[in-house]
């Protein structure tokens, strides 16, 4: 190995030369191609909170070119610029407008450039209303576009007190499902616990019953639970999307669980019953039930985080 | 009979003279509204939006049309509860109606009297400032519209019993083009 290295000596050098000079022009050479800097900061309010979708834009001093942005949820807002200098303007619904008149960008830098908006009490009062219509708004001069110009037929913009019916008892069922599967998460963690006092050498009936009682709160729980799930209507035309797919992907394992671990469990406590060790497929009651719980968790965090 | 034939033929004509100076069409459009949970940070987006813009005596009015089920937050679950909340099977599309100057058309910040249709509600927000910045032919409108749930009477959604943020902003980015 090092004999080939010593070898191709020159070849080695050759290529070290060459990779250290790509090194040392990458940045200019990449200054050439890019050539901007960038100018990024944060608006907070007087609080220290965060400013989001405030207006900021960046007025090029010596082209006029304006660029506009706005802050994110997080206040921050970030420009890529050619050099130059910049007016900066940043505005805000019930924040007094910034406006800063020189801000220098230079190539392949980042200027941090943070304001902390004042509170403006003039138009920080809510200044929409439910309609009050003027004889000047738009919607009432007979030159304005109407939703036929735009193509929209009085088929398109009706809408359904049906359809809208449909939703609600669709939401109405999925809150209720919602609800009882987090109770339902209370007497199956309980279960698991309890598993502790009715499986083992040491165990008593006072700690089977206990145990018994607690996943037969869980099964029925968690069936109604299911039920408003599946009984909830569909809405046609819906392609499932997001997390809710794994949501639904994870009943196709507790769902089966939540059938299999009472079975299981009933076949054990006979067998604790008479004095015998769990054995047989007994045995994967404490498995079966633990895979259940795992899915059924994830399936709650599923759609309760955002990944 | 000549003369009847040419007085029908200059009443046929009066709508187009007394019609528009100028017109604009909508050619892309982005809408996203912005929804915060503390445990969700959601977005949705539509660019189904439709508008034309109609100037005459130095006044322009535009209209702008979005179904409400073209917002997509990635979440189909989501997007049924918000066509739930928002009354969107009953009020299928948002329009936004606007009226500016012909004069402030030129201006790089644009404050304008938005009038919104959604959910039942007709609502009027005042001096809501947006970027103008001109590409070529076309005209890219850029701002946000500081719209609340409340102001639509639209319940907050709530998870785990905890309700959504009343604020729901709706980041407007539109580009327009002359017809």
């Amino acid at each position: 190995m090092l004999r080939n290295t010593a070898y191709n000596g020159r070849c080695h050098v050759r290529g070290l030369v060459v990779v250290c000079l790509f090194v040392t022009l990458a940045p200019s050479l990449m200054a050439q191609t890019d050539g901007t800097g960038a100018l990024t900061g944060t608006l907070i309010d007087p609080s220290g909170a965060p400013v989001a979708f405030a207006m900021v834009t960046a007025t090029g001093v010596d082209s006029g070119r304006v660029q506009p942005a706005a802050t994110g949820t997080d206040g921050t807002y970030k420009f890529s610029l050619p050099p130059g200098d910049y007016t900066m303007r940043f505005e805000c619904r019930g924040y007094k407008s910034v406006e800063i008149a020189s801000a220098t960008v230079n190539e392949n830098q980042t200027v941090v450039l943070d304001r902390k908006l004042e509170v403006d009490a003039q138009t920080n009062s809510n200044t929409a209303a439910p309609a009050q219509q003027p004889a000047t708004t738009p919607s009432n001069n007979p030159t304005a576009p109407s939703l036929e110009d735009l193509g929209i037929t009085p088929a398109q913009a009706k809408g359904s007190a049906e359809a809208q019916a449909l939703l609600d008892r669709r939401t109405h069922m999925l809150k209720v499902h919602q609800r009882l599967g987090l109770i339902t998460i209370a007497p199956f963690a309980a279960t698991l616990i309890s598993s502790a006092a009715a499986g083992g050498k040491q165990t008593s009936t006072t700690g089977r019953d206990l145990h018994a009682a607690l996943g037969a709160t869980t099964v029925g729980l968690y069936f109604t639970t299911a039920y408003f799930a599946i009984r909830a209507p569909k809405i046609p035309g819906t392609q499932t999307r997001g997390p809710i797919r794994l949501h639904k992907a994870l009943a196709w394992i507790h769902g089966p669980g939540m059938v299999l671990t009472p079975i299981l469990g009933e076949i054990a406590f006979a067998q604790k019953s008479r004095g015998e060790r769990v054995h047989g497929i007994a045995s994967l009651h404490g498995p079966v039930a633990i895979a259940t719980g795992a899915a059924f968790g994830l399936a709650v965090v599923s759609v309760s985080f955002k990944f | 009979m000549l003369g009847k034939v040419l007085i029908g033929f200059w009443l046929l004509s009066l709508p187009a003279l007394a019609g528009v100076d100028s017109q604009w069409v909508l050619e892309q459009s982005t809408l996203t509204y912005h929804v915060s949970h503390p445990l969700h940070q959601s977005e949705g987006v539509s660019h189904a939006a439709r508008g034309k813009g109609v100037c005459h005596d130095g006044q322009c009015d535009f209209l702008i049309a979005v179904p409400v089920k073209s917002f997509d937050s990635g979440d189909s679950n989501r997007d049924l509860h918000m066509l739930q909340v928002t009354r969107g099977a009953q009020f299928p599309i948002v329009t936004v109606r606007t009226r500016v100057p012909e004069s402030a058309c030129a201006s790089a910040t644009i404050y304008l009297d938005l009038e919104i249709h959604f959910a039942g509600q007709t609502v009027q927000y005042k001096q809501v400032p947006f970027q103008r910045v001109a590409q070529g032919t076309e005209t890219r409108i850029t701002g946000t519209i500081p719209a609340k749930l409340s102001d639509f009477k639209i319940d907050p959604p709530s998870f785990l019993t905890v309700p959504v943020k009343n604020e729901m902003p709706v980041r407007v980015d539109l580009t327009w083009h002359p017809m």
